[in-house]
């Protein structure tokens, strides 16, 4: 009996030990299941076959904003799109799974997050269908930059057809401007920004009698090789400044004016246009109307001087004796014929300009004799017309330049006159010379009734009078600062003005002293 | 403790689970504390869920909750509730839902002895058309606060096998009250 009970107890025991092995396994089962679906971190949860949310892992209580107590016991179609739920469940339930079907779910904070369900049948021991198992996956934010790869996809699209468009107008622009160069009455060159040749319109092919295409792309330097460019090359390499305007004679029978104009892009230089007209026509028929008046004014000189010798000697009393009467007409009738040979040897003396015959004899001379000289002469017409004549010498011995002293003495005369001529009685001249490192400066300035703003781009303009002066009814041929301005930039110099209405003007010249006079000298 | 009978751990996990949800784990060592200076010195986390301890301690460990954060009725019946969502005991109850009558007509007893080892859930009626149920429970004295729990908890478990926005339990029968059983009566909209 004994025996019997001891082994009875054994097999209590050993079935207690089975049972808590079983129980340790089962615990350990729960754990890991448990941390399983704690961590997992896809939201999970199990619906019902009858809809309701079983159970939940804790990634689908943070996406769905639900506590666990609150998610738990829940229909599922409060949280869930009703319609694709349905479906997705009808098809869980009959294939016994589903895989990625698009699915909303609405937050606690009715937000709605688009995700992708899959979905796998649960049943029990026994085959019967618990529910199934629901997992979800966000797609909110790919469908996000999804949304965002669309928007500018479309922001592409717009913009490729924008440029599209533009590059077309571009296009079409680009035809026009080409039409109106290859058809343009002037020559077009149009140089880079590295001073390669970029452009060449077919005029410009005719005026150098070249092809184009053997020029374009070739830098400037290399162009000067072609004898028919060189002319014009050898300008635009040498002295063409910002904006440049020049005559090239290009043969016998080829004049160009040449304009050079810098191409900008926001104020950076990308090239430079050059446009070459045709002038040809214009200088013979300005040759011939130089000439014309040439031959007039020499034709019309040698009867005045007879006249003025005759007056003279009527006046001098060499023809007999003449009443005062007669004397005050013969005067009157000698300085009226004295007026019309000084406008007919201004005449000949533009003629000779355009010419290019207003020969010069340059010396190397002080400049301040030749204005002294200038300034006594006029003195008596300053006392006659009670103007008052200062002149203001530099306190250093005068500079020296390359001067035709004849010319360079009418070019201040013509000044000085003019400051006298225009000045009212009462007024005051006063003339200026001082010596710059590089230049001669002579000022003449009058308290005159100065040049109208409006008139003042055509001072040097030939028969120029501004309006007010030909009011005030004084002598003079409009001719006078013409031929100064061309005298004193024959001699290398610069000639400019300030003027107010009514206050006075103030003319000045410079003239470069010999240091600075090398090219000049070169061309005599 | 004089009550006869065994529980497995999952039932006190469902205190665990609520304490540490709600107070954390200051509020558990409070408990736990309560629990040593009635003479019952144990530790939650180290309660293994398919363990078996007695009865009385479930009653005891619901009784120093009460205590230590001065819980009403509603608040013991907001366990029971909670049970039915994070415990164990729901998601073994979950394998029995397949269908209402099923499970309550066949499952219920089975459920509960899977638990206890006192006791006996016997379904009484399942009304669907009314939207009633009637279930007794029967040999299970173990004190009135788990009358309160087991009216959330089974609030809880119906509301996990019917839709409806409001379903309530009353318990209209108690061996506390002078009656043989527990009766409960669950209702729904």
């Amino acid at each position: 009996m004994a025996v019997a009970k001891g082994k009875k107890e054994r097999i209590r025991r050993g079935e207690e030990d089975k049972v808590s092995i079983l129980l340790e396994d089962l615990a350990s089962l729960e754990s890991y299941a448990r941390d399983l679906f704690s961590f997992l971190p896809l939201p999970v949860c199990l619906i019902s076959a009858i809809g309701i949310i079983l159970d939940a892992n804790p990634s689908f209580e943070e996406l769905s904003g639900y506590r666990l107590e609150e998610i738990i016991g829940k229909p599922a179609e409060e949280v869930f799109d009703k319609g694709r739920l349905g479906e997705i469940s009808k098809q869980t339930l009959e294939k016994g799974f589903v895989r990625a079907e698009e699915l909303s779910i609405f937050t606690k904070n009715k937000k709605e997050i688009l995700g992708s369900a899959s979905a796998t049948l649960r049943k029990t021991e026994e085959g019967e269908i618990v529910g199934y198992f629901l997992g979800f996956f966000n797609l909110a934010g790919i469908k996000k930059r999804e949304k965002e790869l669309r928007e500018t996809q479309v922001a592409l699209a717009n913009i490729l057809e924008d440029v599209e468009e533009a590059r077309a107008k571009a296009e079409e622009e680009k035809n026009k401007t080409g039409a109106i160069i290859i058809n343009l009455t002037d020559g077009i060159l149009v140089f880079d920004e590295e001073d390669k040749l970029s452009l060449m319109n077919p005029l410009a092919e005719k005026f150098f009698d070249i092809k184009a295409r053997d020029l374009i792309d070739r830098p400037i330097s290399e162009l000067s090789t072609f004898p028919t460019l060189k002319p014009l090359i050898k300008v635009l390499t040498e002295e063409v400044g910002e904006i440049f305007r020049k005559e090239v004679s290009l043969k016998k029978d080829l004049t160009l004016e040449m304009s050079a104009v810098p191409v900008l892009r926001k104020k950076e230089r990308i090239g430079n246009l050059i446009i070459l007209h045709d002038i040809t026509r214009e200088k013979l028929v300005e040759k011939m109307k130089t000439e014309f008046v040439s031959l007039a004014a020499h034709q019309l000189r040698t009867p005045l001087s007879a006249i003025k010798w005759t007056l003279k000697m009527l006046l001098d009393g060499d023809l007999g004796k003449i009443t005062e009467e007669q004397r005050d007409f013969i005067t009157k009738t000698y300085q009226s014929n004295e007026r019309m040979i000084t406008l007919i040897n201004n005449l000949l003396d533009i003629t000779r300009i355009e010419e290019g015959r207003y020969i010069y004899k340059p010396a190397l001379t002080e400049f301040e004799p030749i204005v002294q000289f200038v300034v006594d002469s006029c003195k008596g017409e300053a006392e006659r017309k009670k103007i008052k004549i200062e002149f203001r010498k530099p306190k250093k011995k005068s500079r020296r330049a390359m001067l035709d002293i004849e010319k360079i003495r009418l070019a201040v005369e013509n000044l000085l006159d003019n400051a006298i001529k225009y000045t009212q009685a009462g007024g005051r001249v006063i003339v200026s010379l001082k010596n710059t490192p590089k230049e001669i400066e002579l000022s003449v300035k009058d308290s005159g009734v100065g040049i109208p703003k409006d008139q003042q781009g055509r001072v040097f303009a030939k028969f120029f009078r501004g309006a007010n002066v030909i009011r005030m009814a004084t002598e003079g041929t409009g001719l006078g600062l013409f031929i100064t301005k061309n005298i004193i930039e024959a001699h290398g110099g610069r000639i400019w003005f300030e003027s107010e209405e009514g206050k006075g003007t103030t003319f000045y010249l410079a003239l470069p002293i010999k240091e600075e006079f090398e090219g000049f000298l070169r061309e005599f | 403790m004089e009550v006869k009978g065994e529980t497995r751990g999952v039932t006190l996990t469902i205190d665990r689970d609520y304490i540490l949800k709600n107070k954390g784990e200051e509020g558990l060592k409070k408990v736990e504390e309560e629990l040593g200076e009635l003479g019952y010195p144990i530790k939650y986390k180290e309660i293994e869920t398919f363990g078996y301890y007695p009865v009385g301690l479930r009653a005891l460990s619901l009784l120093a909750i009460k205590k230590v954060f001065d819980f009403d009725d509603k608040k013991i019946e907001e366990i029971g509730f909670f049970g039915t969502r994070v415990s164990l005991v729901a998601k073994f109850f979950i394998k029995y839902i397949s269908s209402v009558p099923k499970v309550f007509l066949r499952e219920g007893q089975k459920i509960w002895r899977k638990h206890w080892t006192i006791g006996r859930l016997v379904p009484i009626e399942f009304n669907k058309e009314k939207k009633y149920a009637v279930l007794q429970l029967k040999d299970f004295n173990l004190h009135p606060i788990y009358c309160i729990f087991l009216r959330g908890y089974m609030s809880g478990l119906f509301s996990l096998i019917i839709k409806s926005p409001q379903i309530t339990c009353q318990e209209r029968k108690c061996p506390f009250k002078g009656d043989e059983y527990h009766e409960y009566l669950i209702k729904w909209q």
